[in-house]
């Protein structure tokens, strides 16, 4: 069967929930299913709408809130229920969810598979994509692995191990952390601290104040989910977020209106979460990006130093690009982040801050990142990286911060196994 | 604004340029003349004879200027739709000023140019605040303060600035010996249009060629890309905003000073308008930009000259740079393919 | 007072009309800063059906025919053609002041004599029935935003265009569709320029008008219904105007009052804190279907 829109997919009997937001944020909850139900009537009048919340938060046992608040008031597990209530409301045959959990807590992903479950018990077929293993063995019946858009595996959950799926998963790419940069850690460690918060919290923060200290080469990761506000503490370390309280780099303290400015001026480095937005110039060569933000020349622009920079920083990072005179938006997102930490590191920064450094990357670019970050701790940097994934923040084999609801709740091993690292998240003690 | 290789650009400013003629051809055979002598009467209006140059590149001066100030702005990423009104608040600086100068022409003529620029980027700073304070886009705030300017100029060459010996809505004329002179008997091009291509030449180098221009431009390409590598995203819109005000205010002096000797009203036949499509039409390139506006001065120095031999509406030198800014649009978005 | 209120009231009309439609566009999230062009072409084309032999009433249709047409034509760049919409705005006004004087030209001759034509006749309190019409026509909008399916998929267009496409939407059909409807509605404002206050084409005639209901858009946080008073403040202040220009020797100088409706709604927008309320998604591209996923 071929589908020409989505239109035809849904009138066939598939509803699919994406992975990119699919509400109106500035709508009500009530509108919101009005406009996700394509049964809807023309004209409706508002407790028409209101009374569709009710009947659908009833059939499928889904807490959805207020009725009439926006919806970008609302936290989004909600947001995701409202979004995946209003896929089922037309009822449909196959139920397709795309990397779902990616932003919920444990509690609500268990909350969702319990009603998936139920869902396909009841005879409904659901699919599920996502990358996490532990979801796949905790409740489908059968999985199908797939790696750059070719089918690997096909099988009954029942029949493969995850160590098997596994594996498979991470076959081909390079892993592992260089040992050596620990020692380097270490052996700079001691000296006058990096970077230090005292009394810290991004303002408008629901959090309580942080205090902690960074020494030359020493890394920490800030493991939270989405919306737990690690994110917003680490822009606000770069000066990309207003805070309160005290930031010092190496001596220098940073005005707290947030100013990305003065935080360079210390020697701070930052890796966007958000990199074409945020990380490059897409319409600007690879050589202009890796020469700002001070290209080189006094009056006039010296060309031939940043063509020649470029070039030696692209061959050593391994960037597979055609020339650094190629536009940085036609690169691959693997490659772009490379020029992004190139660009960073170019001068060995005091701090570097990285937000999600890997995420979207495959295996092999996510490695590399990971060690450049690690190279440039081996090289002095402090290191503060956010990421919202158990088995990436082990990885770099530094502590680990738990952050839930804007604080700081624990600070634990990379050892530390993952089921745990989960339960912090949550918020519930270990 | 359009990226690209020179060639590339080249041709779709050919294929629009083509648009736009075929386009001129079929409003002068609506007015009933013949095609044939309607563009005669245009080229030779625009560019027939040492009167007609010096008309064209007369005309050019402020259009020349706008079209720059448009091209800063709209490399860092503003859109400063206000040069009409700067282009006026230029204007009554140097009519305001002008008159009390007799003595020596160069530094009156310095004082005046330095105060109509002054006046053009003082005229963008509400709009700048509105943006920087209040998140307003800058496209509403500088629509508004055009409407402001104009007023203002009907109001002040009828009361502080009207001449006195005179009824009519205008201000004091100019000394003579203040005024610029022509270049070349018959003929009323000025130093005027020579300053304002030595300042297309200048920010040519300064936006391609100078680690300020690189910043600029990466600013304007992707504003929080630049804020998180470091830039000073707001200051470095702030210069380019003022600078573009303070070109369409040097335009506004300039025309005082080589075209009209003084303020009348209504003053600006859409400079800042016009220099909006030219810069549009040139890619906000500053060369290109110039050329276009050079162009469109033509245009309107041979429509003028086409109403009077062929009674072809002169309307022409409007709809033309739009006509061809829209063709230049449509051409773009064949162009460029997936990425927006 | 009753005739200050009238002309209050017949001033704010057009505005309305053409803001109305403006704040429709831009909730689908384009925006056509050329307002003031498409109020020309349609204050030209009810003259000019007018001068024909039109009676007033057609004469007003034609002008919504001739809005329909130039909102056809702006969505064909703007949305359709994914042209930045600020620089196809600022080239419609060149062309639409350009074209309609060229066309006046044509249509007057070089006589230079002015050219009259029939009014709108009244309907109640001395107003014309369209004038009236204009001030439902907020409301009209508000249900249609607030309680139709249409309405919900155009806010969705402005505010998460990808979620409208994943839902079945056409981000290119809705925002065209609101393009067209507001030429329309901006072209009828024009046109009750010439068919109520000054019963004539000039040059220009709209005067910055356009601008101004750009203005009062955000002024009302892009909210329909709070366009009417905003509309009102306006008409009021250049009804005023107007009475202290006849009236003469007011010590207030003159150009005060010309200014005044743009200085009015620069205050409203320094006071309206800003984007508060904007669509999402103004200004910005429709997405384009996907005809490939891109490798990682």
């Amino acid at each position: 069967m071929a589908f020409r829109g989505t239109r035809d997919a849904r009138d066939a009997g598939l509803a699919l929930v994406p992975q990119h937001d699919l509400l109106i944020g500035a709508a009500s909850v009530a509108d919101n299913l009005a406009f996700l139900d394509p049964t809807a009537p023309f004209l409706e009048s508002a407790p028409a709408r209101r009374a569709r919340v009710a009947r659908v938060a009833k059939a499928f046992a889904f807490e959805l809130g207020d009725a009439e608040a926006r919806v970008d008031t609302l936290s989004v597990g909600t947001r995701q229920r409202i979004e995946i209530a209003g896929a089922l409301a037309s009822d449909p045959d196959v139920l397709i969810l795309d990397e779902p959990t990616a932003v919920l807590s444990p509690d609500e992903t268990a909350a969702l598979f319990a009603s998936l479950r139920a869902r396909a018990d009841a005879g409904g077929a659901v699919v599920l994509i996502t990358h996490r293993l532990a979801e796949v063995f905790a409740g489908a019946d059968r999985l199908t692995l797939m790696s750059r858009g070719k089918t690997v595996k096909t099988c009954r959950t029942s029949e493969t191990t995850p160590e098997e799926i596994g594996g498979l998963l991470v076959a081909g790419a390079e892993g592992g952390i260089h040992p050596s940069k620990h020692a380097a850690r270490s052996a700079a460690a001691g000296v006058t601290s990096s970077l230090t918060l005292t009394s810290f919290a991004p303002t408008g923060s629901r959090g309580k104040q942080i205090s902690l200290s960074l020494s030359p080469g020493e890394l920490l990761v800030l493991l939270a989910i989405d919306g737990n506000g690690a994110d917003t503490i680490a822009r606000a370390i770069a000066g990309l977020e207003p805070f309160e309280g005290d930031v010092v780099l190496r001596g220098v303290r940073l005005p707290g209106r947030g100013d990305p400015l003065a935080f360079r001026a210390a020697g701070g480095a930052f890796v966007p979460a958000d990199r074409r937005e945020e990380g490059l110039v897409a319409a600007l060569s690879l050589s202009e990006n890796l020469a700002l933000p001070d290209p080189p020349g006094r009056l006039f622009l010296d060309r031939r130093a940043m063509l020649s920079h470029a070039e030696g920083r692209l061959a050593a990072l391994g960037v597979r690009a055609t020339s650094a005179a190629s536009p940085a938006g036609s690169l691959s997102g693997g490659n772009q982040q490379k020029v992004i930490l190139a660009r960073e590191l170019a001068h060995p920064p005091r701090l570097l801050v990285a937000v999600h450094p890997t995420r979207g990357l495959d295996l092999a670019s996510a490695a590399a990142v990971r060690n450049l970050i690690l190279d440039a701790c081996g090289m002095g940097a402090a290191a503060l990286v956010v990421t919202a994934d158990p088995d990436e923040a082990q990885l770099f084999g530094a502590p680990i911060c738990v952050v839930f609801r804007g604080r700081l709740t624990a600070t634990v091993a990379p050892a530390t196994p993952v089921p745990i690292l989960g339960r912090l998240m949550a918020g519930i003690p270990a | 604004m359009m990226r690209g290789p020179f060639a590339r650009r080249l041709a779709v400013a050919a294929v629009a340029f083509s648009v736009a003629a075929g386009a001129l051809v079929g409003l002068a055979f609506l007015a009933g003349a013949s095609p044939v002598d309607t563009l005669r009467a245009l080229v030779e209006g625009a560019a027939g004879s040492r009167a007609a140059l010096g008309e064209t590149l007369a005309r050019a001066t402020a259009l020349v200027l706008t079209a720059l100030g448009a091209s800063i702005a709209f490399r860092a990423g503003v859109l400063n739709i206000g040069l009409e009104g700067q282009f006026l608040a230029g204007a009554v600086a140097a009519a305001a000023i002008g008159p009390a100068f007799s003595g020596s022409p160069f530094a009156a003529r310095l004082a005046l140019l330095g105060a109509a620029a002054l006046a053009g980027a003082l005229w963008v700073l509400p709009a700048a605040w509105l943006a920087s304070r209040r998140g307003v886009p800058e496209v509403l705030s500088t629509i508004l303060l055009n409407l402001v300017a104009a007023a203002a100029v009907s109001g002040l060459v009828r009361g502080a600035l009207q001449d006195p010996a005179g009824d009519y809505p205008q201000s004091r004329a100019l000394a003579e010996a203040v005024r610029f002179a022509p270049l070349v008997a018959g003929s009323r091009a000025t130093a005027a249009i020579l300053i304002a291509l030595a300042v297309s030449l200048v920010l040519a180098l300064v936006l391609g060629k100078t680690p300020f221009g690189l910043k600029l431009r990466a600013t304007g390409l992707a504003p929080a890309a630049a804020r998180a590598i470091g830039l000073p995203g707001a200051r470095l819109r702030l210069i380019a905003f003022a600078t573009s005000g303070a070109l369409a205010g040097l335009a506004g002096g300039l025309e005082v000073l080589a075209v009209t000797g003084r303020l009348y009203d209504p003053f600006s036949a859409g400079a800042g308008y016009t220099g909006i499509a030219a810069a549009l039409l040139g890619g906000s390139n500053p060369l290109v930009a110039a050329a276009s506006a050079v162009l469109f001065a033509g245009l309107g120095a041979g429509s003028s000259a086409m109403q009077r031999d062929t009674g072809v509406p002169g309307a022409l030198a409007t709809i033309v740079p739009g006509v061809l800014v829209l063709a230049v649009l449509a051409a773009r978005a064949r162009q460029t393919g997936n990425e927006p | 007072m009753t005739g200050f209120l009238a002309v209050t009231l017949l001033l704010a009309a057009p505005l309305l009309l053409a803001a109305a439609g403006e704040l429709l566009l831009e909730r689908a999230g384009s925006i056509q800063i050329g307002l003031e062009g498409t109020m020309l072409i349609g204050a030209f084309a009810a003259f000019a059906a007018a001068r024909s032999g039109a009676n007033p009433e057609a004469a007003l249709a034609a002008a919504g025919g001739a809005g329909l047409l130039a909102g056809a034509a702006f969505a064909a760049f703007a949305v359709a053609g994914r042209a930045d919409p600020i620089l196809v705005g600022t080239a419609w006004n060149l062309v639409a002041a350009g074209g309609t004087a060229f066309s006046y030209r044509l249509l007057a001759g070089a006589t230079g004599s002015v050219l009259e034509i029939r009014t709108l006749p009244p309907f109640v309190f001395g107003l014309p029935a369209a004038v009236v019409g204009a001030f439902l026509v907020p409301a009209v909008l508000h249900t249609f935003l607030a309680c139709t399916r249409p309405g919900l998929r155009l806010v969705a267009a402005g505010e998460n265009p990808l979620a409208l496409e994943a839902m079945g939407g056409s981000v290119v059909f809705v925002r065209s569709a609101a393009s067209i409807a507001a030429g329309a509605l901006g072209a009828l404002g024009g046109a009750l320029l010439v068919l109520t206050v000054s019963p004539t084409f000039v040059e220009g005639v709209t005067a910055g008008r356009g601008f101004l209901a750009l203005a009062l858009v955000v002024f009302a946080r892009w909210k329909p219904l709070r366009l009417v008073p905003g509309a009102l403040l306006v008409g009021g202040a250049t009804a005023l105007q107007y009475r202290l220009q006849a009236g003469g020797g007011t010590g207030i100088p003159y150009s005060v009052f010309l200014a005044l409706p743009g200085l009015l709604a620069l205050f409203a927008l320094a006071a309206a804190r800003g984007r508060g309320g904007a669509p999402k998604a103004l200004g910005t591209p429709a997405p384009r279907r996907a005809t490939s996923p891109r490798p990682p």
